[in-house]
Formats: structure tokens, sequence, C-alpha cells
């Protein structure tokens, strides 16, 4: 259930990630982390931001600064590079200073599955990535080699989010110098639809299940009339089931460097998790590095003054 | 296991061949009508049954049919296995992803889906229990009570077909309307499962705090942690035990255990049936490719044999009342459509869009027949009132499609 559009000419469209907030704790992979965020702070052109929940010392001001020397950060980028100190629960000092400096996105390090205690209780990278009101990259094995995002995946279920995430990941994927955006879409209530057609011969069947995925790939098509999507290919992909379990399947299955999905602004609670959905599946086992494009509320509120 | 007679061996098989090759013949000539499988079955039954064969060839009728012969002992076992299983996949069909979707909306809708019908298939049972065919065998509360959750039901695949047939069934209305008749479905099995437990086997039924206790006790401990283990243990079963046959009888296998739990402590086993559904469906690792085979498998051979062993049981003609039908289905009509209207209206559609909305969620289909035949089977209506409830859920079912074409094509004439 596919199909495949060639593109050739390189786009150019600006994204919105102006202010990139990245949470290190001195950490075996806070290298990492932060030459990740450097990496997608230096393609994207964006301010960065350094958030460290602990103490203000010299001694951490140092390590600080060595380990900000040993990542490379340089020229341009070092003088858009801001580092904030904060006390108190890691969370929240992360959350108040991305609301404080309307970050857009903020890259945080997650371990690619969460025991069941954890699924429930939340770990501090699934709790950043559950209620953060901007969008959130979630870097599953940060790398201190630049590597950029070659293979992605993004969703195009069907919501209000679905432009944001379907803009974010093409004007991503060029600058990055990605080759292929998987675009992964749901046949709804397949199996139901299926079942109501079984007053149909065997061709009228065959059709309505062609017609079905038929139809899907036309909607993402329509969608991607309004997107500059050049410069990589594109493969749109149906699937039948949930959504959100489908795609870390399929993102898995593709070896894919990054899933970019949309989010609603709101938070997830514990209610999301007893009954999870799309982005519940895809919290509980990340397949890869996952972008949760989400309309930053900081800077909503920086708009309004 | 006892032994089961050569001729009776040969009897049951005729009578499951004539039952289901009458089912199939009867459910073409519908489609070529392009009316819906269940009105061709519930019409092979008929003509089967006592009200055709039975009056004309009553010598053909007890031949294939007798009454108490061990093959008609099967028989009814087949069918109530066959009930069991249409409750399973109608709990299959709910998918609580779409309807935590929909979210609010959804429920406003369905709110009033079900409150408005429910309201006005209670009073007037309530109030004139006489024009209604009381039984008498219970009080008029939980018969009014029943008459409520008959009207306040749905029949989602009937509503998906229209939905497809109109193209509408991915749009925003057509989302609405399914996930509302989703939360409706589940909304009307909980309110009969607390009615079967009231009235009890045998007359000795729960106070009803009780059975509402135990049904929303049975209901969330399978929704959150039934749920739970079957999502552990289907992942191994896909990966380690054949396909489709280890997810089949798993699902099956529950699907009757759940049925013969609540059958024990005192709901009903369809009851059981449909929570395990909505259970199983609300898998991830239940795919939808096994979902299709699970409908077809019992779509295809239990279904009309359930159907027309409707109209094996009851002689619709000397049953009919015109009085009691024509009640019946204003009652139907009236409370689904404004229920449903006002509910889609309330929800941010146009008032045309909930009217076409209303008249799609007006179809009763296969539910309200399965909800009849088990009220008629606990003596909580006698067989005028079953019929007419079928016929209720035959003609809203054949007339919800044409009515919301009709609408939304005089909608669209009209803008």
């Amino acid at each position: 259930m596919s199909g495949n559009i060639k593109n050739s000419n390189l786009g150019g469209v600006s994204i919105a990630f102006q202010k990139i907030a990245v949470g290190v704790a001195f950490s075996p992979t806070a290298e990492a982390m932060l030459m990740e965020t450097a990496r997608l702070a230096q393609i994207l052109s964006a301010e960065m931001l350094l958030i460290h929940a602990g103490n203000q010392t010299t001694d951490t001001e140092a390590r600080m600064n060595e380990m900000i020397a040993k990542c490379d950060i340089n020229g341009s980028l070092r003088s858009r590079l801001t580092i904030i100190w904060g006390k108190g629960d890691p969370v929240d000092v992360i959350l108040d200073s991305c609301r404080k400096h309307y970050v857009d996105l903020l890259v945080t390090g997650a371990l690619k599955k969460e025991n069941l205690v954890e699924y429930y209780v939340g770990t501090i990278a699934r709790k950043v990535l559950r209620k953060a009101g901007c969008s959130v990259l979630t870097i599953v094995n940060p790398s201190t080699e630049s590597k950029s995002y070659k293979n992605v995946v993004v969703s195009a279920e069907d919501s209000t989010y679905i432009e944001e995430a379907l803009s974010t990941a093409c004007s991503l994927v060029p600058r990055d110098n990605g080759s292929w955006l998987h675009i992964v879409r749901e046949v709804k209530m397949y199996g139901l639809t299926m079942a109501a057609s079984d007053q149909h011969t065997e061709e009228e069947y065959e059709n309505v299940r062609q017609g079905l995925v038929k139809q899907e790939i036309e909607k993402v098509e329509e969608i991607l009339k309004d997107i500059p999507h050049e410069g990589f290919r594109i493969n749109i992909k149906m699937v039948s089931g949930k959504s959100g379990f489908e795609l870390p399947k399929f993102a898995q299955r593709k070896n894919a460097d990054l899933l970019v999905v949309g989010a609603p602004p709101r938070r997830f609670s514990f209610f999301d998790r007893l009954f999870p959905h799309d982005l519940e599946y895809i919290f509980a086992d990340l397949p890869c590095n996952l972008l949760v494009v989400r309309q930053s509320k900081y800077r909503k509120e920086e708009s309004r003054g | 296991m006892g032994k089961f007679p050569h001729e009776a061996v040969v009897h049951l098989l005729i009578q499951l061949s004539v039952m289901i090759l009458a089912a199939r013949l009867f459910a073409e000539i519908a489609r070529r009508l392009k009316q819906p499988a269940v009105v061709g079955e519930i019409l092979a039954g008929v003509i089967l049954g006592p009200t055709v064969m039975g009056m004309i060839q009553p010598e053909w009728f007890t031949t294939l049919f007798p009454t108490g012969a061990a093959s008609g002992v099967v028989l009814s076992g087949i069918v109530q296995v066959a009930v069991v299983m249409l409750l399973f996949i109608a709990g299959l069909e709910v998918d609580l992803h779409v309807v935590w979707q929909q979210g609010k909306v959804a429920l406003v809708t369905s709110v009033f889906g079900v409150v408005v019908p429910f309201a006005l298939g209670f009073v007037f049972p309530y109030f004139f229990p006489q024009y209604f065919g009381f039984a008498e065998n219970y009080s008029v509360f939980i018969f009014a009570l029943f008459m409520g959750t008959a009207m306040s039901i749905t029949a989602l695949p009937v509503i998906v077909r229209i939905l497809m047939d109109t193209n509408l069934f991915k749009s925003k209305m057509g989302l609405l309307v399914v996930s509302s008749a989703m939360i409706d479905d589940v909304t009307g099995w909980l309110i009969f499962s607390v009615i079967l437990g009231m009235i009890g086997k045998g007359g000795h039924g729960l106070p009803l705090i009780t059975t509402i206790i135990i049904t929303l006790a049975f209901t969330a401990t399978m929704l959150t942690v039934g749920r739970g283990v079957i999502n552990r243990i289907l992942p191994w079963i896909n990966k380690n035990l054949a396909w489709p046959g280890g997810i089949l009888s798993f699902s099956l296998g529950l699907c009757f255990m759940g049925a013969s739990f609540t059958e024990y402590i005192g709901l009903h086993a369809v009851f059981g049936a449909f929570i395990i559904g909505v259970c199983v469906g609300d898998s991830e690792h239940f795919s939808e490719r096994a979902k299709e085979i699970v409908h077809q498998f019992i779509n295809s051979v239990f279904a009309p044999l359930f159907f027309v062993s409707i109209g094996l049981r009851v002689n619709f003609l000397t049953n009919f009342d015109l009085m009691l039908t024509l009640i019946i289905v204003v009652i139907a009509f009236v409370g689904k459509v404004l229920g449903c209207g006002l509910g889609t209206r309330l929800s941010g559609l146009t008032w045309r869009e909930s009217l076409a909305a209303g008249f799609g969620m007006n179809a009763r289909g296969a539910m309200e027949i399965i909800l009849s035949i088990v009220a008629l089977e606990n003596g909580l209506i006698n067989e005028k009132v079953f019929v007419s409830l079928v016929i209720m859920a035959l003609v809203t079912s054949m007339t919800s499609g044409p009515l919301m074409k009709w609408y939304l094509r005089t909608s669209e004439l009209g803008k």
C-alpha cells in the first residue's frame, strides 16, 4: 500500500525553530547531546540554549565550558549560545526555562523503552516530552559523530497538526541533506469498513479495498500540493491498524533516523497512558529519534506580550 | 460427551444446510434490492418457519424443524453460540481509539442519541403499558427500561455502509456519527445488562444497585486490567502461533470464557462477549486483517443461522399487531432522529447535516434483533412486541440509507 513521488529541486522553506534548547546534565551522553543540538542549530541557523538543572559554581561552570569547547561550538553559533542555570526538579527547570525564553524546540535524550513502572510513573525525558509546550526532539542514541537525518518518517494521520508535521518534515529533510521522506497514513477503521462491505462480489470487494488505499494516498497528495517538497524522494505508505502503533513499526523496518509526528499543544496525562493513543504508543517504545512537532505555546505567550 | 443419535446428526445437518442456503438466497435478493443482508435472512426464516411454511405445508415444517427433537436442542445451542459471537464482533467494531480522537463532541452526540430515544422509549411504555403488549412477568419499570434501551441501540455496520455509500465515512460528520454510535452501543448494552441482571434467571433477579455494581465492575476491570493482559498475550501469540489460527482460537476462546463468566455471575452471556470484543478489538496487536477474518467467518456462517432462526421461532403473521408496530416505529424514528440530530447540532454540524446524521443513526439492524430475542427468551416481552421490534429494526435499517441520501440531496438542491 504505497506510492512514490520523485522530486529534484532543493527546497528552501524556512523552519519555525528559531530557538532550540537542550537539557544537559554532566552525564556520559551530555557531550553527544550537545553536539547533536549544535548540529541542528547550525542547520537551522537557530539560537541555542543550554539548560542545566544544578548549582552554578566555578567548578560546574568550568566543566560546562570544557564540554562546550570539546563540542566544537565556535563562531556564530557560540555567539548564539546561552547557558541557563536553574535549581530544583530537572523537569520543572527545563520546562520553566523553555517558557521564559520562548523556546521553539527542546532537545532531550531518552531511553528507547521504559519498563512498566517507569511507563506509568514517567522518567525525566518522558515527562518533558509529555509536558512541554513546544516541539520536542527526543534523541535515543546521541552520537558525537555528525550524522544527518537521511531517512525520515512522518505521520500523516488525520488531525489539525498534519500540515505542521508534514511541512516541518519537508523543510527539515533537504536542509539536513536527507534523501527519503516516508509519509505514513492510517486507513482508518479498515477492518470495520471491510466488514461492512460483506455484501459485495469478490471483484467489488477488492475494488473497495483498493479504493480505500487510493483515497488516502490522494488525500496526502492533496496536502502536499501546498507544501514545498523538493530535493528528496517521497514514499507515501498506508497502514491499517492503529497508526501510533504501526508508525514506529514502520520506522523500525525502514531503519529511519527520525520519526516526525504532530501533537496537540496540551499536556499528556496519566489517563493518556492508561488508554494509550497514537503518541503514547510511540513514547512507550521509541523506534528512533522522535520529533514531536507542536505549535509553541511559549511563542504565543510571547506574541501576546 | 453424550452420544448424539445418527438420525439426529443427519437431521441437524439438513437443518443447517437449508438454513444457510435459504439465508444466502434471500440475502442475495436483498442485496440486489440494495437492502441489508439481515432483511433477506430474516425473510428466509419467516418463509421456512411457522409464518409461511408452517401455514402452507405444516407437515414439511414439522418434519424439518420438529419440536423437542434432539437436533432442535443442538440447533438452539448453535444459535446461542451465534448470538454470543455476533456480540463479540459488535464489540470488536468499537474502536476506542476513534472514540478518543473524537472526544467530547462524540460524547455529546451520543448522550443525546441515547437519552432522547431512551426517554421516549421509557415514558410511553411506562405510562401506557397496555398499548405496548406488556407481558406482566416483571414490573412495568423493568419493561419500560427495556423499551427505552431498545429505542436507543444502533447498528454500527449499517451506519458504516450508509456512510460509505454516501462517501461520508471519513468526513467530520461520518467520524462523529460512527464514534457516537460506538458509544451508544456500549451504553445500550451496559443498560441492557443491568436489566437482565435485575430480572435474573428463573425470576431470581439481583437488586438494581447490585447489578449496576457488578456490571460496572466487570466492565471497568476488563477495560483496564483485562485489556492490559490481552495486550501482553497477543504479541506472543502473533509471534509464536500459526496465523490466523492462533489469534482466532485465542480471541474466540476468550469470548466464550467471558460470555460464560457473565452468564455465571447473573449478567447475560452476550454482555461478556461484547466487552471481551471491545478489549480484544482495542488491542493494537489484533490486526485489522484478523478483524476482517473474524467478521467474515461470523457474518457469513453464524449470523445467517441466527437471523433465520428468528423467523423459525415466531409466527410473524399471528403475532403482528399493526398499531403496536406503528407506535414502536414512530417512537424509534422520532427519538433517534431528534436525539442524534440535536446531539450532532450541538457538536457543531449544521441543522441539515445533523438531521441527515440523525436519519443515518436511526438504523437499528442486527443489534436490535439480538436485544429483542434475549428479552423474549427472558420473558421480558411477549411475541407481539418482539415481532414489532424486529419489524422496527428492519424498517429503520432499510430506510436510514435512502432517507439520509434523500435528505442530503435535498439539502444540496436547497443550497
